[in-house]
């Protein structure tokens, strides 16, 4: 469970300073999906940033069953990190000059998961596990990332606009990927997107602006990525 | 313009080479026209030894310095501007998108001339400075009476002007060279992966794996990493055997050099290194690498190279004492032995060097005072 207490952060300094996040409360129960909705400059990735340990929040507090963020060091976080998180961005970020194997290794390592082989089938790679990412298409690459991300077991899965690089088709069948393995393997996931027909695959739909949680809606109706719009 | 005095300035490293390079060949160039002016005017068996030992010495000092210098300053010049448009390649492809010509492109290149020249300007007037100095030094015991300074103003052209021109022209040159590739690549900042960076054995871990292909990737870092260590061990060794062979102030002088050159070296490869790999190392972290497996992942692949560039340094320095001694001043009386093992030997310096204990002069000093 994640709980997210009154959670501000402000970016500049001076006159120049802003309120990105503005006092969020939110508790999100394990195994939830959850879609974080809103326009651009909204503050969603700011808060996906901060609730991941990846920035540091300014006041409030975000703790994971109880083991609050705010108060470890950053040899701390790099181990909640390593044991709990996993990451998916739009840009894929892999590493340039290692195979698809070879980045898949690098969660699976974190995890002393040797038998990670399963996941690229899972996500349709296995043929090109010797392929090197420039090699592949941008769909293709968001796929290695997917595996790349689950392949470390983690307990939340973070994706930043998973399928915004992506064309419709594409980014339908990634995102039935990671549907599909969140049913499958169960793990909460938060996911920032500017798209409303995205949030409708999700449990929960939290819609943001200037910095604030403006509707917190549970999703009666899961659809899956083949019955959204796009 | 793409390129500008900002990204130039980034190359103080090349100008601090270039520096100490244009420092040590205009006093050696300008102290050799001077001691040939004298030549009628050597007279007696002593002093025309220590003449002609002198203008072996200027010969060495010259060419080594001089060569080595130019060679890694075109090398690292050229690797600069090869990760420079490595790192640039989307504005690079926009540029070329709009529609303007390699050449047009390339010519920004140009400016990084203007680090060299600086930097040969500063060593210049840095060596006028120390000449005086310098001279006498050198003419230890006033030997050479008829010795006295004078500027060789010549010198500026093939120091100061001619290096910055062809720098100049070698980065344009190979900056066309490297922007000879499709705008779309460019753009989308493809990186081309060779065939030989994919023959990648399959190891167990993913920071070996890491390590791996990172050495793989910029395996002229290798050199670079060795370089460093070999200038290091080869100049600190070589500074140390100069106080008994030649003169404290070589001694010195050399020291400065190898220290500069050798951390300078070691700065641009390192930096390279970490700003080529910062977005897989921020991946890494973002997954919970630590630190310490980033640092190994990422640098610690080049660690082999540095022993081997102190081992080879080593080497190296005793191989070019011994050819100094033996060869180079064959039948000048009063050169001292020397020995790999021996009391001027390496491998004795080096415990000396690593402990700075620094020797006073033993017996049998040269030159003879």
């Amino acid at each position: 469970m994640i709980e997210i207490k009154n959670l501000t952060k402000y970016y500049g300094t001076g006159e120049a300073r802003f309120k990105v996040l503005d006092g969020i409360s939110v508790r999100i129960e394990a195994g939830e999906s959850i879609v974080l909705l809103g326009a651009s400059g909204s503050g969603k990735s700011t808060f996906l940033n901060v609730i991941s340990g990846l920035e540091t929040l300014d006041e409030g507090s975000v703790a994971y069953d109880g083991k609050r963020l705010e108060t470890m060091s950053e040899k701390e976080l790099t181990a909640f990190r390593r044991d709990h998180t996993a990451f998916i961005f739009q840009q894929y970020y892999l590493l340039p000059h290692l195979n698809v194997e070879k980045n898949v290794k690098m969660g699976a390592d974190l995890d002393h998961n040797k038998d990670f082989l399963p996941l690229l089938e899972a996500v349709g790679l296995a043929e090109k596990r010797k392929k090197f990412p420039a090699e592949l298409s941008g769909g293709e690459q968001q796929r290695v990332a997917i595996a790349r991300a689950l392949a470390k077991h983690p307990k939340v899965l973070f994706l930043d606009e998973p399928t915004g690089a992506l064309d419709e088709k594409t980014g339908r069948l990634v995102l039935d990927y990671i549907l599909q393995l969140q049913a499958k393997q169960g793990f909460t996931m938060i996911m920032v997107t500017h798209n409303a027909n995205i949030a409708e695959t999700a449990d929960r739909i939290l819609r943001m602006n200037s910095g604030k949680i403006v509707s917190d809606t549970l999703n009666p109706r899961k659809k899956t990525a083949y019955e959204i719009g796009w | 313009m793409i390129v500008g005095i900002k990204d130039s300035l980034k190359l103080f490293g090349i100008s601090v080479m270039v520096c100490c390079a244009v420092t040590v060949c205009n006093l050696f160039l300008n102290f050799d026209l001077d001691l040939r002016a004298i030549a009628c005017f050597v007279e007696n068996m002593e002093a025309l030894a220590f003449y002609d030992a002198l203008r072996m010495t200027t010969k060495v000092v010259c060419g080594v310095t001089g060569a080595c210098l130019a060679a890694t300053t075109v090398v690292m010049l050229v690797f600069y501007i090869k990760h420079y448009i490595d790192r640039h390649a989307r504005e690079i492809g926009i540029l070329k998108a709009l529609g303007y010509s390699d050449l047009k492109i390339a010519k920004g290149f140009s400016v990084f001339g203007l680090n060299i020249f600086l930097g040969c300007l500063l060593g210049y007037l840095l060596s006028l400075l120390l000449m005086p100095m310098f001279y006498e030094k050198q003419n230890v015991g006033n030997f050479l009476p008829n010795l006295s300074i004078k500027i060789h103003w010549l010198l500026f052209l093939p120091l100061v002007l001619l290096p910055a021109l062809a720098f100049g022209a070698i980065a344009v040159g190979y900056s066309l060279r490297k922007l000879n590739q499709s705008c779309v690549n460019l753009l989308k900042g493809i990186e081309k992966v060779k065939g030989k960076n994919r023959a990648g054995k399959d190891r167990a871990d993913f920071v070996s794996e890491m390590r791996s292909s990172v050495l793989r990737s910029r395996k002229v870092l290798v050199f670079f990493i060795f370089f460093s260590s070999f200038i290091f061990s080869d100049t600190i060794l070589m500074s140390v055997s100069m106080r008994d062979i030649a003169s404290d102030m070589m001694g010195i002088m050399i020291f400065l050099i190898g220290v500069v050159l050798a951390f300078t070296t070691l700065y641009i490869a390192v930096s390279s290194v970490i700003r080529s790999n910062q977005k897989s190392v921020a991946m890494m972290r973002v997954f919970g690498y630590d630190a310490a497996a980033c640092k190994r992942a990422v640098l610690d692949g080049y660690r082999p190279a540095s022993y081997l560039g102190f081992a080879v340094g080593a080497v190296y320095q005793h191989a070019m004492l011994r050819i100094m001694v033996e060869v180079v001043f064959a039948g000048v009386e009063g050169v001292p032995e020397y020995e790999f093992f021996g009391e001027r030997g390496p491998f004795r310096k080096l415990t000396e060097a690593t402990t700075l204990y620094f020797p006073t002069k033993t017996a049998n000093p040269w030159p003879p005072n």
